[in-house]
């Protein structure tokens, strides 16, 4: 196991490069630039002054050479400073993380709090109007867009019936443990960025646990006397699961992605919605801050997802 | 000019903030301002957005206020006098004025915010201070004290600053920056200092104040919360707190307005139909600060017919703007025929100036003047056979613009001229309109006109970007008129040294004149600002240049 770690971090670390490689070349390369962008308007503001401000940011140097003191300092964990912010990107990346990771483990935990019986109910009650009822829930959760079924969701819990708040992580003025006030504000977020993956491992588990029941060890098992909720749940649901478990990976990377809609719709204050708005503003070092730390995530969830994936099923070998 | 507009079949037009008025204000609460940013920096030196500008407005008075109404300098922490030559302007800060550690607001404090300026390497506000004597030494370095601006030794309080020159905007360039805590800000500009105030921790936490609230948490991405100040020299606030929520969109402040989330917001057009059916709120219209126009470039070498006054005047009378409004911002804007608007001092209204109704058959008579008739295709073309191609850019993502240039282009094909609208990046845009690419032939975008009235960034000859000699600047059209020069000259740095409003405005409409009849832009349309607050909020009367300046007399009705 040790060693298949170390192997997976260091096949990470090409990865990593290529992606800020790509990410910087993205952002520098693209028309425009940041200094007139957010100078653009000021009154009597000269080119000595642009000059200075590119110096100041040290935009003034070749790409490559501006590449070359990114990584560098990004090795100290130095991000850089906000064109806008004058303030160390990673440090307001990771200050916003938290709210991220918050949404999106809260979500996915209702994909497989919800997903997961939900496949296997519509597996036992195969042909039922409960079957029925699940798949047509199962396609309505890919074909809805987010955002939309976030506005929709906010006009009747938020402003029709008043039950739960409209946006934010916490009322305003209440204390930040106030857990049930966060509950509630979590709520409708995490419920719309869990929508597709409830729908995918519905639709995972069905067909697994409808093919795992039809196996020779399943008849077996009920020969031998078990009783049923013992054959599906303890035989039956640990192998319906592999494909769940791989479909795990990079599930986070996915949700935090997701939640860039999700954060939009509901004004919480995360890093997709940060660094969206900071890529419009083309502020290079929140950007780039950005697509790494998220990056660093997706490399963290695979590695997760292939260590529980031999957790799940001993047939396979880390090795 | 204020327009207040209720929603509620059971409310009359103003009927909350009368009543805040006569009633007795209540003390405590909360007020939620929603923004679509977060702020930046709570450092004056370095802001540049309107979101730090609030916040940084709140906790520091600024020496002068500039009217609600109409932007005219009026006394607030200071009053000012300027000398017969019209060179040094001599504040005089209020006596009852304190700092939140009970200090006097003194002069040395104004040196400091000055002094603050030069040092830094990020501001983008040394333009502002540009004319201050000795400044631009100090800026460079190769000074260390600044000769241009002197605290009186008998009278901490007062302070003149003399410039090189006479420069109309020169007392609103001055109120940019807030005097700064010399207790807190003075070792970050010391003899010694290089440029520490870029990165000072007060820039992000500051502990002391002069302005009616005091700085309590940022809470980075979602809110910024300050109490208010009890010892403000003004007398404190009526509501204890005051809350400004980041939310990510106007959709979102629609919402916690409905909600009762948000106690006042700023909502679109679209917006307005469906809140005007909320009964708990207050709709407050009031004409924006600034425009959205279509620029021509009079130089563009494939779309030659701009360079033709006739023709730009044709592009004014073929559109029919009062319907354009209708279709882009839902009736939410009022026509514009010049650059200075209707809510400025400096808006021509002396002047009789041409409105371009719309006139198909005169826009149609002046392109044919020009040289432009229609070709077997319907096109319009020149005697070389040239057809009539025009782009209108504009930023994308920026709905209003976007519908604008698509309508705008329909009504142009009906004049026969080939339009497409062609949506680009806000960030490519601004490069190609301030280096001079030659390949933008219109372009649709704003000005905001906050602080001074003077447009010589915009509109003087000597801001016309020079590709060959990489020479920047904002005047994309690439139109010039030595009169229009002059008059804005004398609007700025007047040879008689005369800066009285009287003085500049005539010179404003002489050059709103040029611009109106040459038409290097067709002037678009000023929005209404569409400013929501709950019915409880009391005295909430926001205006074009200020929404916050009466603060302090704002109560919550419970």
């Amino acid at each position: 196991m040790r060693n298949f770690l170390i192997r997976r971090v260091l096949y990470a670390i090409p990865t990593l490069i290529g992606i800020s490689i790509i990410t910087f070349a993205i952002a520098r390369l693209a028309p425009g630039d940041p200094i007139r962008l957010f100078t653009f308007g000021i009154r009597d503001f000269t080119q000595e002054d642009y000059l200075r401000l590119l110096h100041a940011y040290g935009l003034d140097k070749p790409i490559p050479l501006q590449y070359v003191d990114w990584v560098t300092n990004a090795l100290r964990l130095n991000f850089g400073d906000s064109l806008i912010y004058h303030r160390e990107a990673g440090a307001m990346i990771l200050e916003r993380l938290p709210n991220t990771l918050q949404l999106a483990i809260t979500a996915l935990v209702l994909q497989l709090v919800i997903g997961v019986p939900l496949g296997v109910v519509a597996a036992l009650r195969r042909g039922t109007w409960v079957d029925g009822a699940i798949r047509v829930f199962g396609v309505a959760g890919h074909a809805i867009p987010a955002f939309w079924l976030g506005q929709i969701l906010i006009i009747l819990f938020a402003i029709s019936l008043r039950w739960l708040p409209s946006q934010g992580m916490l009322t305003v003025g209440k204390d930040q443990m106030d857990i049930l006030d966060r509950l509630k504000h979590i709520l409708l977020p995490a419920f719309v960025l869990a929508l597709v993956g409830i729908a995918n491992y519905s639709r995972i588990l069905r067909t697994e646990t409808l093919d795992v029941l039809g196996q020779d060890f399943i008849r077996t098992a009920h020969a031998k006397g078990l009783r049923p909720r013992v054959v599906v749940y303890v035989h039956a649901l640990r192998n319906s699961l592999i494909p769940v478990v791989t479909a795990l990976g990079g599930i986070l990377a996915t949700l935090v992605g997701g939640a860039l809609v999700i954060e939009q719709v509901f004004s919480w204050p995360g890093i997709g919605q940060f660094t969206f708005q900071a890529a419009i503003a083309k502020d290079y070092p929140i950007v780039q801050a950005g697509v790494m730390i998220a990056s660093i995530l997706l490399v963290v969830s695979y590695l997760l997802r292939d260590i529980t994936y031999a957790i799940v099923d001993p047939r396979i070998k880390v090795s | 000019m204020l327009v207040a507009v209720s929603c509620s079949s059971s409310s009359t037009p103003g009927a909350s903030a009368s009543a805040g008025a006569t009633e007795t204000a209540q003390q405590g609460g909360r007020v939620i301002e929603a923004t679509t940013t977060d702020i930046s920096t709570i450092q004056p030196v370095l802001s540049n957005d309107t979101a730090s500008a609030r916040i940084i407005g709140l906790i520091y008075d600024s020496l002068l206020l500039q009217d609600p109404q109409n932007g005219e300098p009026k006394a607030r922490l200071a009053s000012y006098t300027q000398s017969s030559d019209g060179l040094t302007y001599t504040f005089e800060i209020n006596a009852k004025a304190n700092w939140s550690d009970g200090k006097p607001v003194v002069g040395d404090d104004v040196v400091t915010a000055i002094k603050a300026v030069g040092k830094s390497k990020k501001t983008v506000r040394k333009s502002n201070y540009q004319d201050v004597q000795g400044f631009k030494e100090y800026s460079a370095g190769t000074a260390t004290t600044l000769p241009g601006v002197k605290v009186d030794p008998a009278n901490p309080k007062k302070v003149s600053i003399t410039m090189t020159k006479v420069s109309c905007p020169a007392i609103l360039d001055l109120n940019t920056i807030q005097p700064l805590p010399t207790q807190v800000f003075g070792k970050y500009v010391t003899d010694a200092s290089k440029d520490e105030i870029d990165t000072a921790a007060e820039n992000t936490a500051p502990t002391v104040f002069s302005g009616p609230f005091k700085f309590t948490e940022w809470r980075k991405g979602d809110q910024v919360i300050l109490d208010k100040n009890p010892t403000y020299w003004q007398g404190a606030p009526n509501i204890d707190q005051y809350v400004y929520k980041v939310v990510a969109n106007s959709t979102a402040i629609t919402n916690g307005l409905k909600t009762g989330e948000i106690t006042f917001g700023t909502i679109q057009a679209k917006d307005l139909a469906d809140m005007q059916t909320v009964d708990t709120v207050k709709i407050t219209k009031y004409p924006a600060l600034g425009y959205t126009f279509i620029g021509w470039n009079t130089a563009s070498p494939t779309a030659i017919g701009l360079a033709d006054k006739r023709v730009r005047q044709a592009l004014a009378y073929g559109i029919d703007m009062d319907q354009v409004i209708k279709a882009v911002v839902f009736g939410e804007a009022v026509k514009n025929v010049s650059h200075h608007v209707t809510v400025q001092w400096a808006y021509p209204s002396g002047v009789q100036l041409e409105q371009y109704k719309y006139d198909k058959a005169k826009a149609l008579s002046l392109l044919k003047d020009a040289g432009w008739t229609p070709g077997s295709d319907g096109i319009l073309q020149n005697a070389a056979g040239k057809k009539f191609n025009l782009t209108i850019s504009t930023n994308s993502g920026n709905t209003e613009r976007e519908t604008l240039a698509t309508v705008a282009a329909e009504q142009y094909k009906q004049l026969g001229i080939n339009a497409k609208a062609a949506p680009e990046a806000f960030a490519g845009l601004v490069t190609k309109l301030t280096t001079g690419d030659s390949t933008l032939e219109a372009t649709i975008i704003g000005w905001s006109l906050g602080g001074d009235v003077d447009p010589y960034s915009i509109w003087h000859s000597s801001n016309i970007p020079d590709p060959a000699k990489k020479v920047e600047g904002f005047g994309f059209t690439y139109f010039k008129d030595p009169a229009m020069d002059k008059a804005i000259e004398e609007g700025r740095n007047p040879s008689n040294g005369d800066c009285s409003i009287a003085a500049r405005k005539k010179q404003y409409e002489t050059f709103n004149k040029i611009l109106n009849e040459n038409q290097p832009y067709n002037f678009g349309y000023e929005n209404n600002v569409l400013a929501v607050s709950q019915k409880t909020l009391q005295n909430f009367t926001p205006a074009p240049y200020q929404t916050v300046y009466n603060i302090q007399q704002w109560w919550i009705k419970k």
